[in-house]
Order: C-alpha cells, then sequence, then structure tokens
C-alpha cells in the first residue's frame, strides 16, 4: 500500500501507535512497584536488625525479629493477591489515563494468564531474596555483593514476566539496567556505597532502574499518544466541518 | 471487482475499526479523546457498526460506574482486511502517474 496515494492514514501506523501507547500506560506498574519495594525494604531493615542482633549475642531479638522476617513474607504475598492492592492500582491508574480512556493492550496478555510454572518462580524469587537476608544476617554474605546475588534471580525473572506478558521496549530496559549494574560490581566498578550505607546498594538499583523503565514507559505512552491522535485525525477535517455546520444550524434554530 | 464496503469506507468508522484492530478493547472516552468527534457522532458511528456485526459491545460495572468495553468482532476484523485489499486492487488499476508525464 503506498503511503503517498493513500488520502488517508496508513492504517498499519494507526495500529502501531494504538499498541504502542496501550503498551506504555505504566502508571499501575508504578503502584505496585512502589508497594513492593515498600515490602522490601521492610525486609532489608529486618534482616539488618536480625543480623544485628546475632552480632550481640541477643537471643530475644534474634527471634523476634526471624519472626518479623516471616511476617513480612506472609504481608507481601497478601499484598500480591489482595483486592486492596489491586482497588488502589486500579483508583491511581484512573487518575492519570481515566481523561484517556480505557484500552487494553493485546489479546495474547488478557486472554492467557501467567503459567503456572511462572508464579511458581516469582515465588521462588522471593524466597531467594529471603535467604539472600538470612545469610546476611549470618554474615555469609556481605551487604556490597546483594545486588549481584539479587540480580542472579532477578534478572531471568524479570525477562519472563515481560515476555508473558508481552510489554513495551520500556520494560526490557530494567533487567538490563540491572544485570549491568550487577556486572560493573563484580568486576570490581567502584560503584557501591561503602558502610555503614551499604543498604543504598540494593535498594538504588532495584527501586532506580525500575522507575526509570516506567517512567520511560509513561514519557513514550505521551509521545504515542499523541501520534496517534495525529494521524487518525487527518482525513476527518470534513466530518469536523460537517459537525460544526451542523452545530452552527441548530443554534441559528 | 467487488465494491468497497461503504460502511467502512467512510473516514471515521475506517478510524475507528482500525483503532479496535490495534487493541483487544476499548471505550468510549477513548475513541472520543482519539477521534476527536462528538459525543453523537461517534455514537452514531459506533451504532451502524454494531449493527453490521463488525463490532461487539459489552456493558458492564466497575463498581458504581458504567463501562462500556468496544471488541471488533472476527467478521469486522475480516471486513477491514478485505476492504484494505480492495483498495489496494483499485490504485493498481490506477497507479500514479510520473510527474515528467503531467
Amino acid at each position: 500500500m503506498q503511503k503517498k496515494n493513500n488520502p488517508i492514514a496508513d492504517p498499519h501506523e494507526i495500529i502501531q501507535w494504538t499498541r504502542r501507547y496501550a503498551r506504555s500506560r505504566t502508571i499501575y506498574f508504578l503502584v505496585q512497584w512502589c508497594l513492593i519495594v515498600f515490602v522490601i525494604c521492610i525486609i532489608g531493615l529486618v534482616a539488618s536488625l536480625t543480623q544485628q542482633a546475632y552480632m550481640a549475642g541477643n537471643k530475644v531479638l534474634f527471634y523476634t525479629s526471624v519472626m518479623f522476617l516471616v511476617i513480612a513474607f506472609f504481608f507481601f504475598i497478601w499484598i500480591s493477591i489482595s483486592q486492596w492492592t489491586a482497588e488502589l492500582v486500579w483508583q491511581v491508574t484512573q487518575w492519570f489515563y481515566g481523561k484517556e480512556g480505557f484500552v487494553s493492550p493485546d489479546e495474547k496478555k488478557r486472554s492467557k494468564a501467567l503459567p503456572r510454572w511462572v508464579i511458581v518462580l516469582i515465588g521462588l524469587m522471593l524466597v531467594y531474596h529471603i535467604l539472600a537476608a538470612l545469610l546476611i544476617s549470618f554474615r555469609y554474605l556481605s551487604l556490597q555483593y546483594l545486588q549481584p546475588f539479587s540480580a542472579g534471580a532477578l534478572v531471568p525473572v524479570l525477562c519472563i514476566l515481560i515476555y508473558y506478558q508481552n510489554l513495551g521496549f520500556w520494560a526490557w530496559l530494567w533487567p538490563i539496567l540491572y544485570g549491568l549494574h550487577a556486572l560493573l560490581l563484580l568486576c570490581g566498578v567502584p560503584i557501591s556505597f561503602p558502610a555503614p550505607w551499604y543498604l543504598l546498594n540494593i535498594m538504588i538499583p532495584i527501586f532506580g532502574y525500575g522507575f526509570i523503565a516506567i517512567l520511560i514507559g509513561h514519557i513514550y505512552s505521551r509521545y504515542a499518544l499523541w501520534k496517534l491522535k495525529s494521524i487518525t485525525r487527518q482525513g476527518l477535517e470534513e466530518e469536523y466541518s460537517n459537525e460544526k455546520q451542523n452545530e452552527e444550524q441548530k443554534d441559528e434554530k | 471487482m467487488s465494491e468497497l464496503d461503504r460502511l467502512i469506507h467512510e473516514p471515521a468508522r475506517l478510524r475507528i475499526l482500525t483503532i479496535l484492530a490495534g487493541v483487544e478493547a476499548t471505550d468510549f472516552n477513548f475513541l472520543l479523546n482519539t477521534l476527536g468527534l462528538t459525543k453523537g457522532n461517534l455514537s452514531s458511528h459506533i451504532d451502524r457498526l454494531e449493527k453490521a456485526g463488525y463490532v461487539k459491545v459489552e456493558k458492564s460495572f466497575n463498581g458504581r460506574v458504567p463501562h462500556t468495553e468496544f471488541q471488533i468482532t472476527p467478521q469486522g476484523r475480516e471486513a477491514l482486511e478485505n476492504y484494505w485489499k480492495q483498495l489496494d486492487e483499485i490504485r493498481n488499476l490506477n497507479p500514479p502517474t510520473d510527474d515528467k508525464q503531467r
């Protein structure tokens, strides 16, 4: 189909930009991610407390903090599946995108749920990070290597989730940046925070790269919507003109 | 050569169907916001597409707020694809002339 001789917009472009826009509405990811990071922060703090209790030989504090670790784990599970979370995500998404209307990106995403093995993998990733917290508590793992240790599980799981949910290009930035950060640390590049700011070595990558990816997705969705509108409205000038004439005629009457 | 589907050939309806072909479902507000038509005009076009069986309308509630979703039907998708094929056939019959020959 020759675009130059086409009196109306290229349909493939309209379809393409519609899909790009639909896949880049990332604010709901941001809400979910903030909740996940919140819980991870709690787990990190409790793990740190557990370590201090272990080093101080305080058995009461140690077992109390282990118990809080378990509670944090179940709290994370609840956040992941509760209706309250779904409602919160919906409300925030509507606040951002409500005026633009609803759009559901892809048949692939909507018609097929995540395979069971992927859900199990997400659970295992969580256990992996709880294990990391315990290893740090017992000083088998240094906090400064927590990020590369985390990347070992988080990067493949993110890639699988992105693939199965058919997300836009922006989502791939997250595992790429996170994995790159881990590689740089393992190669000895001095990008880590020293004590007592070790926790920032995990907090900044785990929150920062996710935030960057989501923000880029959201910005791209603004561009995609602008592009879609400009392409779609080409050739509708006569339609708008007729509507205006009809309205003027109604006003005259 | 078969005639172009006049229902789809109308510019606004063509765009409505093309947008729907790119997503699984969307609602009235998205089409209104994207196309810039008036509510009455858009309703009229969607109504005609629904009656022709090209668009499926699903009504539900988000809490107390009514929510209407539009999806292109398999029939609508096929009709759209046939429309573009027919348009290509027409163009191939009358290729653009070279500027030098004008």
